[in-house]
């Protein structure tokens, strides 16, 4: 695929703070990246490597200070309903029932209600919260909270979901299932997704690409391909191989990041 | 003894104990100084009797929603906008800051000036007691949004009006309610007040009118009124609130 457009391309990307203290900060540094149409590709890298605000600079929150980002061969200049972005903390309205809340971008959308709540339901269907429709998200539990983002995410096709370390906040258990569910949605619906977590076994398990980031300043220091089909088995031994060369990249990745701290002092 | 029982038996046992030294206190003074809790409750029954105490109840509840009202209405709509437009508020919050402190009561010899004797005065008065808690607990609300919920909604294309009227004013809605519950207080308190400076009827100009007469049963009978309507508006609100707070998924 070569020959075609990438879905979403950074080029030269750089990003710069002005901190408290008032002295520039350079959140990524020359930063170059390619993610391909309908590709699932995991951003992992210790805190400080301007993962968040990659995801952000796509997803239209934040400007690069200087290069350029694009998506569909269009310059991002702002949040779009085609890349609709997931949070930790999931962004869901509490005065809103499960399904007001899966109805709400539809609205912004200026869709009719009859076609909405068709589509609300299917994606309510989708991500298996049919009988909770009617409650509030203090009744729910995080899991359950998620999958109600991702279901409003959903309603609303997008050809893009960003997702920032959506599971980071639930147990490992539910945590699990989620990257199931979130696969078997993959598969059906085929969006591009990028996926920011610092969970290496997350990566590994989701990404078809994981790109690992280094701090100081944030740039992506190896891609890694993981050829093994779906769904993948967090057991195998082709597993435990990626796994054992992700890790070994991030513990170099981390000593350079201390080390980078103790020349700093 | 379960907890259901003790919340009745103890407040009622603190009720007895309070009447029993009320009326031990009352034996050591003059009716004029003290009178005892009966002579008391003869004097409500002897105002309701003749009429005039549910005149002047239903004056000062009249006064007391209608200025509440009046405060409510524009409060709401200038906290949210002051809440939202960052720079306005920044130029405004330091006269609000300087007006704030002032008692309503202290506002009283220029009321009567603007508006002469009357309801006006103590309108006035209780405008300004529910005013500055509704806007600045409104301000402050609207100012608490949490800014996923704002990102959300430009993600997915909302425009400026969806996203305040369905997503900041809702969101905002139980800080807002907080002040609206403040100021149901204090402007229960200044109510009292206003009515007792310059208005010709009411539960406040009751008291004063019967300080005149040295009817210190009225005296009293009318502040044990004024204790118990006020009790029973705040129970009145905190059950609105409660209704609110189901409806809006986010129940005490």
């Amino acid at each position: 695929m070569s020959d075609s457009i990438p879905k979403i391309q950074l080029s030269s990307v750089e990003k710069r703070f002005i901190s408290a203290r008032g002295d520039e900060q350079v959140a990524l540094s020359q930063l170059d990246l390619e993610i391909g149409s309908g590709e699932i590709v995991c951003l992992v890298g210790p805190s400080g490597c301007g993962k968040t605000t990659i995801i952000n600079l796509m997803a239209g929150f934040e400007k690069p200070s200087n290069g350029t980002v694009h998506i569909d061969g269009k310059q991002v200049s702002g949040p779009d309903p085609d890349h609709i972005m997931i949070f930790q903390d999931y962004g869901l309205y509490p005065w809103r029932t499960v399904l007001g809340n899966v109805l709400f971008g539809l609205q912004a959308k200026g869709i009719s209600s009859g076609e909405a709540l068709d589509k609300a339901m299917a994606a309510l269907e989708l991500v298996g919260l049919t009988s909770s429709k009617y409650k509030h998200p203090h009744e729910l539990s995080g899991g359950m909270k998620q999958r109600v983002s991702i279901a409003r995410a959903l309603a609303v096709e997008p050809s893009v979901l960003f997702m920032d370390e959506p599971f980071a906040a639930l147990d490992a258990f539910t945590r699990l299932h989620l990257q199931d569910e979130l696969l078997r949605i993959w598969q059906e619906k085929q969006p591009t997704i990028v996926f920011v977590t610092h969970d290496l076994d997350e990566a590994i398990t989701l990404g078809q690409k994981v790109v690992l980031m280094a701090p100081n300043p944030g740039r992506v220091q190896r891609i890694l391909d993981v050829k093994l089909p779906y769904p993948r088995e967090r057991t195998e031994n082709n597993f435990a191989s990626f796994r054992k060369e992700l890790f070994m990249e991030f513990h170099l990745v981390h000593r350079q990041a201390l080390d980078g701290v103790e020349y700093q002092i | 003894m379960n907890s259901k029982a003790l919340k009745i038996v103890l407040p009622l046992l603190t009720g007895i104990v309070f009447v029993a030294l009320w009326q031990f206190a009352a034996g050591r003074y003059t009716p004029e100084q003290l009178p005892a809790p009966v002579d008391v409750l003869k004097a409500i029954k002897e105002l309701s009797d003749n009429g005039t105490l549910w005149g002047h109840i239903g004056i000062s509840l009249a006064r007391f929603s209608g200025a509440y009202l009046l405060a409510v209405t524009v409060a709401i709509p200038l906290g949210l906008f002051l809440g939202r437009f960052i720079r306005c508020h920044a130029a405004i919050d330091p006269l609000i800051q300087v007006l704030r402190p002032i008692s309503p009561i202290a506002w009283f010899p220029l009321a009567v000036l603007w508006f002469g004797i009357g309801n006006a005065p103590a309108v006035f008065i209780i405008f300004l007691a529910a005013f500055y808690p509704v806007l600045l607990t409104t301000i402050s609300a609207v100012r608490g949004v949490p800014e996923v919920y704002i990102k959300v909604a430009i993600n997915f294309g909302a425009g400026s009006r969806m996203t305040f009227l369905r997503v900041i004013v809702p969101a905002a809605f139980p800080g807002i309610m907080v002040g609206l519950h403040i100021a149901v207080g204090t402007a229960w308190i200044h109510l009292v007040a206003g009515e007792m400076l310059g208005a010709q009827s009411g539960l406040g100009f009751m008291i004063v009118d019967a300080r005149n007469f040295l009817r210190t049963d009225q005296i009293l009978a009318g502040m044990l009124l004024i204790g118990v309507l006020g009790l029973a508006i705040y129970r009145g609100m905190k059950a609105f609130e409660h209704a609110i707070g189901r409806r809006w998924g986010v129940a005490s």
